[in-house]
């Protein structure tokens, strides 16, 4: 294995509920095309390909195959992932093993999601089926109001679960997810690539949108977002004659565990806010990190919270506070963008959410706060070591990357 | 042996959609062309090679293709298919005749476009010069162009 670095990223123009003026590979190609504008190469430089996005959310099966001129790749290696909302990050893992491996010298990831093109409740249904019949098996009646009830506000009404027992577990109330939400859709009013932005956020304006399925109300819940993402690595040699600026992968692991909202491991119901596979992956890339305590030695997260209440309960899960710790680093203003501990200072998946991208931009957010090119949103403290996390797939499957400012020593 | 119950789960997805496909700056240009029943294409500043309809990238050459250029409506017919069943609500619907589908490349242009031919499938024959034929109301939509026949 080689080192290997960010040095380049893309994003479209905007990220918004509707793009009107653009077919779905149209809109990759701004992405693409940016990425390469951004790092000053030809598209004869990138070796291969990685694409990400979830085909059922707009019915189109093989998107990378649409977009091979868009994105200039005729003639090269192209492979798709397909993970759910960890998609982003698994299209990133799998560019990273490219250059890794020594396979190519410059791989780009390429991932995005037009929603407004088709409906992702649909999509979703078309996913759920493993937890569907796991449901089954927990002895819910699927096909009656019970089970309807919980799957009939879509990932809202599922993830219900996690969000209460979080909350009973953490001793963190609703009033924290309130907050936590509302931080980040300020946060999100500074960087120009997010959707949902609103200066003037607060825990108490969030509290007066309408209840989804206890303790989910509508202002904990992400839109439905139109845009698309890269990102280009390069290994270590290519690196340095390409980029002044690089954040370095210093880690990457992926884990699932058995299907379902309630966390089934080994056939036990166990509980859906536990998130052993975070727990897991967080350990695996830390150790190939070379990092023993994240609290101490991660200087910036970027979580995965398609729900608001996952940036407390992910913080927790990732090791970078105690459990039932987050809420109250929260009330210590230790999660802002000047604080001890700041996380999601994009906005968050909370505030944007093209799913195919969503996993993605956690690992470019890092990286933008490493190489100090956030703007608007760079947070206060030096950043040196950054955590990115993923989540979705069904309610179990998770990703982290670690990146940092200068290589690992091999 | 035991009986093989039909026990099926059936979720109700309550939800009535449908997908809606942009077409996009490219091809709503092609789109705008048929109001005044005109075929546009893109042509590479590069290599000079003309698609229709028109896209974003010329492939070849990795470049953003700038260019609209209208082209002549006459074309060859490349290669043919006869069509003897027509597809309805997923099933299979015998074709009340048999009908010509075939590959159509405008004079001038790099590829071919695939239409219905106004031609007998007796008649048809691969490297016969064709015309386009409009429908006498245009609405700048696909279906305006209605098929080609024999030049």
């Amino acid at each position: 294995m080689r080192n290997v670095g960010i040095i380049g990223i893309g994003y479209t123009p905007v990220f918004v509920s509707k793009r009107k003026d653009v077919s779905i590979v149209e809109m990759i190609s701004e992405a693409v095309d940016a990425g390469l504008k951004n790092t000053g190469l030809a598209p004869e430089d990138i070796d291969a390909y990685v694409f990400g996005n979830m085909a059922t959310f707009e019915g189109v099966n093989m998107p990378h195959l649409w977009a091979t001129e868009h994105m200039h790749a005729r003639g090269k290696p192209i492979m798709r992932f397909a993970t759910g909302g960890t998609i982003g990050m698994a299209a990133f893992h799998g560019a990273y093993y490219h250059v890794a491996s020594g396979m190519a010298d410059i791989a780009m990831a390429v991932t995005y999601e037009k929603h407004s093109e088709g409906d992702a409740q649909v999509g979703l249904m078309g996913i759920i089926t493993p937890e569907l019949m796991a449901m089954l098996s927990a002895g819910i009646d699927v096909t009656g109001q019970s089970g309807m009830g919980a799957i009939g506000g879509g990932s809202a009404g599922g993830i219900s679960f996690q969000a209460s027992s979080y909350l009973h577990r953490s001793g963190a109330g609703i009033e924290h997810i309130d907050a936590i939400a509302a931080m980040e859709r300020r946060n999100a009013a500074k960087n120009p690539y997010a959707h949902l932005k609103d200066p003037e956020a607060t825990a108490e304006k969030i509290a007066q949108t309408p209840m989804v399925s206890w303790p989910i109300r509508f202002g904990h819940i992400c839109p439905t977002t139109d845009g698309a993402t890269v990102c280009i690595l390069a290994s270590e040699e290519k690196a340095a004659k390409i980029a002044d600026k690089v954040a370095w992968v210093l880690g990457v692991a992926n884990c699932a565990s058995d299907a379902t909202t309630a966390n089934l491991i080994d056939s036990q119901i166990t509980d859906p806010a536990e998130q052993l596979p975070a727990i897991m992956a967080s350990k695996k890339a830390c150790e190939r990190a070379g990092i023993e305590d994240p609290k101490k030695e991660i200087d910036y997260v970027e979580i995965y919270n398609g729900f608001a209440h996952q940036t407390l309960m992910y913080l927790e899960k990732v090791g970078m506070c105690e459990v039932g710790e987050a809420h109250k680093l929260l009330e210590a203003g230790e999660l802002e963008m000047n604080g001890r501990c700041p996380v999601n200072a994009s906005g968050g998946v909370v505030s944007t959410n093209s799913i195919g991208t969503s996993a993605l931009n956690r690992v470019t957010e890092c990286a933008l706060q490493i190489m100090g090119q956030a703007g608007e949103h760079q947070v206060e403290k030096e950043v040196h070591k950054a955590m990115a996390h993923g989540w979705g797939g069904l309610m179990q499957y998770c990703t982290i990357t670690i990146l940092g400012d200068k290589p690992k020593k091999l | 042996m035991e009986e093989i119950k039909d026990t099926f789960l059936h979720p109700v997805v309550p939800l009535d959609f449908q997908n809606n496909y942009r077409v996009g700056a490219y091809l709503q240009r092609y789109l705008d062309g048929f109001k005044e029943k005109k075929i546009l294409g893109a042509k590479c500043s590069q290599c000079g090679r003309v698609v229709v309809p028109p896209r974003k990238y010329c492939g070849a050459c990795n470049l953003v293709m700038e260019e609209f250029t209208e082209l002549p409506q006459e074309g060859t017919l490349e290669n043919f298919t006869v069509g003897h069943v027509n597809l309805e609500k997923g099933q299979w619907k015998r074709a009340d005749a048999p009908y010509v589908i075939g590959m159509v490349r405008l004079d001038g242009a790099a590829n071919a476009m695939l239409a219905r031919l106004n031609v007998s499938p007796a008649d048809a024959r691969a490297g016969m010069k064709v015309k386009a034929v409009w429908k006498d109301q245009v609405e700048g939509e696909h279906a305006d162009l209605d098929c080609f026949e024999p030049a």
